[in-house]
C-alpha cells in the first residue's frame, strides 16, 4: 500500500514541474483561419503573431497550446496558460469569467447558403436548419435571437460546412473571414450580415500586469496597420484551390504538401506513447485491485486496500472515460504544467486499471477450486497458492480478455485530442482543418488504427500460442 | 491420533455435521461409508480444514486445529487426495511433486527431485516425470496426486473417493498403491463407494448418515453382522449384505 502512494506521489512530483518564468504560453484551438492554423508543423496565424509582439516586449518565449476551444477558457483560469487568443469574441458571460483584452479584429457573423438555396435574407431563416460551431458567437446569437431556428452545433466549424455541402442544413453562420475561405463555387453568402462582433484575448481575471503590456502591443500594431497586413499575408496562403480537386491532388494535400505526413507521425507517436504506457500502468494498478481484493476474500487481509480497490472500480467503470480525462487534467493536474501526454498516459491508464482488474478477477475465479484446496491441502498458504499455482494459470485464461482492453484502449486515446493531446484522430483533424477535406486524413489514420490493432491481436495471438507450447511440451 | 469431538457443520440454514464424535489411532485403516449427502466428504473436508467446521473439537496429536495459529504447520502433516486429483495443470508430474516441499523448504530442490524420482521409481511411474496431468491416464493422475502427498511425509492420509472418477480398469492401480503405503504403516481415513475394496482394506468401517456416525465397528463387523436398522437398508440396497 505504501509502495503505491509512493510511486504515485514519484509520478506526480517528478511530472509538475512548475511553470517555468520565461515562458509565455497562449492556448488556442488551431483550426481557424486566419487567426491561427497549421502550417508546416507549426501553429501559424494573426493571433499568434500579435503574441510574438507580445512575448518579444515581456523578453519571454512563447509557448502555444493547442486544446479545445471550450478549455480555452478554464485553461486560463487556472494559469495553466497566460493568456488565450482564439478569435474569441467578447461576451458578457465569457467577461465574467476572464479579462478581454482591447478588440484586435472585428468580424460580422455572416450566413452562408447553397445557391440554389430559398434563403435570401436574414428573415428566411427562421424555422430552417443551421450549422454553427458548438459555443460560437453564432451559437449564442441564434439560441437567443432565433428561437425557432434548428441549431445543429458541430465541434468545428469546418464540419458544419461539411453539413451544408452534404445538405444536412439549410445554412450555416459564422465569421465572415475564414467564411470567404472556406465556401464553394456551389454556395453563397447573404448579404446582410447577422451580427457584428470583436475579437479579443483573454488573461485572468486580475493579471492587470499582463493585460496591460497586451493592450499596448494591441494598439501600437493596429494604429501601425500591421494587424490588417497579418490577416491579409494570413489569408494569401489559403491554399483551398477548387480547381485542382482530383483524387490525386487531395492526397498530395492531405498528407504531403506543407509536410502535413508530420502531424501523422505525431500523432502515431503520441498515440502509441500514450497506449503503451497506459498499459503498463492499468496491469499494474489492475493487479493491485484484483489482487487485492481476493487476498481479502479469502484471508480477511488489506481491508482498507479492498475498499479502495473496490470503490476505485466502481467509480471509474461507472463514469466516461472523456469525464476522467477531463477532471484529471483540469481538477487534479489544474495548478501544475504538466506534460499534456503523460496526463493522457496515467489517465487512460487509470482508466484501463479498473477494466483490467475486472478481467483479472474473473482469470482468478475461473481456475477449478479444487487447485486451491490441493495447495492448501499440501501446507501452503494463500500467497503462495495464488502465486505458485492460481496465478500462472488464470493469466493464460486473462489474455484474450486482456488483449481485447489493450485494442480497445488504442482506440480510446482518441479522445485525448479534448485536451490537446495531439494523437492520431487530432492529427487528422489538423490536416482537415488546412484542407478542408476530411476525406483523406480520416481514411488514413482510420488505416493506422487498424494496422496497430491487427498487430496487436496477432501478437496475442502468438503469446497465446507460445503459453500453450509451453504447457504441451 | 486423531480425535473429533461433537463436531458440527452447516452449510446456511442446512446441518450437514450434526456431532461427530471420532477417533482414529495410528496405524489405523477408517473407512467411512454412507449414503449420498450424509456428510461424509464435508467430514473428511473439516479434518483438513478445507471447511471450517461451526464448533466441536478437532484434536490432532495433541493440538487442538481449530485453535488458530496453531493449525498452519499441522496441516502439512496431514494429507488429501482428491476425487478429481487436483493436480497442478500447468506443472509437470514432477513439478506437481516438488513444489510444496521445495517452497516450505522442507528439503532442497535437488533432494526432492531426488525423492520423487525414488517414489515414482518404487511404482514404475519414472517415464512420466516430464509429463504434463493432461497428457497421463486418470489413474496415473491419481498416483502421481498420492505421490505428492507422500513426499510431505503425512502422519495420516486423507482419501476423498480416491476412485470414483476413474475408469474400472484403472482403480486396481491406485488400490494397489493405497494397500502398499498401508502396508507401511500410514494411517489412513476414506471415504468411497467400493464397498469391496472399503471391506477388504479397511481395519474398520464408519456409518455414517445424517450427519451423525450411526455405527462404528470392525469391517467384519460392519458389513456381516451389521446392527443399525438404516445400516442394514443401506447395505441391502447396494446389495453388500
Amino acid at each position: 500500500m505504501k509502495k503505491i502512494l509512493t510511486i504515485i506521489f514519484c509520478v506526480f512530483l517528478l511530472t509538475s514541474c512548475s511553470q517555468s518564468k520565461d515562458e509565455l504560453v497562449m492556448s488556442t484551438e488551431a483550426g481557424f483561419a486566419p487567426y491561427e492554423y497549421y502550417s508546416n508543423g507549426e501553429i501559424v496565424g494573426v493571433d499568434v503573431d500579435i503574441a510574438r509582439k507580445v512575448a518579444e516586449r515581456l523578453n519571454k518565449k512563447l509557448v502555444i497550446k493547442d486544446i479545445a476551444f471550450d478549455s480555452i477558457i478554464s485553461e486560463v483560469k487556472t494559469g495553466k496558460s497566460d493568456f488565450g487568443a482564439a478569435g474569441i469574441s467578447y461576451t458578457e458571460e465569457r467577461a465574467e469569467e476572464v479579462d478581454f483584452t482591447i478588440n484586435y479584429s472585428e468580424s460580422k457573423q455572416i450566413v452562408i447558403v447553397n445557391k440554389n438555396s430559398t434563403i435570401y435574407n436574414l428573415e428566411d431563416i427562421n424555422n430552417k436548419k443551421i450549422a454553427v460551431q458548438l459555443g460560437s458567437v453564432a451559437d449564442g446569437y441564434l439560441t437567443e435571437n432565433y428561437p425557432s431556428v434548428i441549431l445543429v452545433r458541430e465541434k468545428k466549424f469546418l464540419a458544419a460546412i461539411q453539413d451544408l455541402k452534404d445538405n444536412k442544413v439549410d445554412a450555416v453562420v459564422m465569421d465572415d473571414l475564414p467564411a470567404r475561405e472556406l465556401i464553394t463555387d456551389n454556395m453563397r453568402i447573404l448579404d446582410s450580415e447577422l451580427v457584428t462582433d470583436s475579437y479579443g484575448m483573454i488573461v485572468k481575471k486580475g493579471n492587470t500586469e499582463l493585460l496591460n503590456v497586451m493592450n499596448e502591443v494591441i494598439n501600437e500594431l493596429k494604429d501601425s496597420g500591421e494587424i490588417d497586413s497579418y490577416i491579409l499575408y494570413h489569408m494569401g496562403i489559403n491554399d483551398n484551390d477548387t480547381s485542382k480537386n482530383t483524387i490525386f491532388n487531395r492526397i498530395y494535400k492531405s498528407v504531403i504538401y506543407d509536410g502535413r505526413y508530420k502531424y501523422i507521425l505525431e500523432g502515431l507517436k503520441n498515440t502509441l506513447l500514450i497506449a503503451v504506457c497506459a498499459v503498463i500502468i492499468g496491469i499494474f494498478l489492475g493487479t493491485i485491485a484484483a489482487v487485492s481484493r481476493n487476498v481479502y476474500e479469502n484471508t480477511n487481509h488489506l481491508k482498507l486496500l479492498n475498499l479502495i480497490s473496490k470503490a476505485y472500480v466502481t467509480v471509474i467503470r461507472g463514469t466516461p472515460s472523456t469525464l476522467q480525462l477531463m477532471i484529471i487534467y483540469y481538477v487534479i493536474f489544474k495548478q501544475t504544467n504538466i506534460n499534456i501526454v503523460l496526463v493522457g498516459a496515467l489517465a487512460f491508464g487509470i482508466n484501463s486499471g479498473a477494466y483490467v482488474a475486472e478481467i483479472i478477477r474473473a482469470g482468478i475465479s475461473s481456475i477449478n477450486k479444487g487447485q486451491w484446496e490441493a495447495g492448501y491441502s499440501l501446507g501452503l498458504n494463500y500467497y503462495q497458492v495464488m502465486k505458485n499455482i492460481i496465478f500462472p494459470q488464470a493469466i493464460k485464461n486473462i489474455l484474450p480478455a486482456l488483449g481485447n482492453e489493450f485494442i480497445t484502449l488504442v482506440k480510446e486515446t482518441s479522445i485525448g485530442a479534448y485536451i490537446g493531446i495531439v494523437e492520431l484522430t487530432k492529427a487528422s483533424d489538423i490536416i482537415a482543418s488546412r484542407t478542408y477535406d476530411y476525406f483523406f486524413p480520416l481514411i488514413l489514420i482510420a488505416i493506422i488504427y487498424l494496422i496497430i490493432t491487427l498487430f496487436l491481436s496477432k501478437l496475442i495471438n502468438t503469446m497465446e500460442k507460445r503459453l500453450n507450447n509451453v504447457k504441451n511440451k | 491420533m486423531l480425535k473429533i469431538n461433537n463436531l458440527k457443520k452447516n452449510f446456511g440454514s442446512k446441518k450437514v455435521l450434526k456431532g461427530i464424535n471420532l477417533e482414529v489411532k495410528k496405524g489405523e485403516i477408517v473407512g467411512i461409508i454412507g449414503p449420498s449427502g450424509c456428510g461424509k466428504s464435508t467430514l473428511l473436508r473439516c479434518i483438513n480444514l478445507l471447511e471450517t467446521p461451526d464448533s466441536g473439537k478437532l484434536m490432532f496429536e495433541g493440538n487442538n486445529l481449530l485453535d488458530g495459529d496453531s493449525n498452519k504447520d499441522i496441516r502439512r502433516r496431514i494429507g488429501m487426495v482428491f476425487q478429481q486429483f487436483n493436480l497442478f495443470d500447468h506443472k509437470t508430474v514432477l513439478e506437481n511433486i516438488i513444489l510444496s516441499p521445495v517452497l516450505l523448504k522442507i528439503m532442497s530442490r535437488e533432494k526432492a527431485i531426488k525423492k520423487a524420482h525414488e517414489l515414482l521409481g518404487e511404482i514404475g511411474l519414472e517415464d512420466i516425470a516430464n509429463n504434463y496431468p493432461h497428457e497421463i491416464s486418470g489413474g496415473q493422475k491419481q498416483r502421481v496426486a498420492i505421490v505428492r502427498t507422500l513426499i510431505m511425509k503425512p502422519d495420516i492420509i486423507l482419501f476423498d473417493e480416491p476412485t470414483s472418477a476413474l475408469d474400472p480398469e484403472m482403480i486396481g492401480e491406485v488400490t494397489n498403491l493405497m494397500r502398499k503405503i498401508a502396508k507401511e504403516g500410514m494411517t489412513m481415513i476414506i471415504v468411497s463407494h467400493e464397498m469391496n475394496f472399503i471391506k477388504s482394506f479397511c481395519t474398520r468401517v464408519v456409518f455414517m448418515d445424517d450427519g451423525i456416525i450411526k455405527e462404528d465397528a470392525s469391517s467384519k463387523e460392519i458389513f456381516l453382522n451389521p446392527k443399525n436398522e438404516d445400516l442394514k437398508s443401506f447395505l441391502s440396497k447396494i446389495n453388500a449384505y
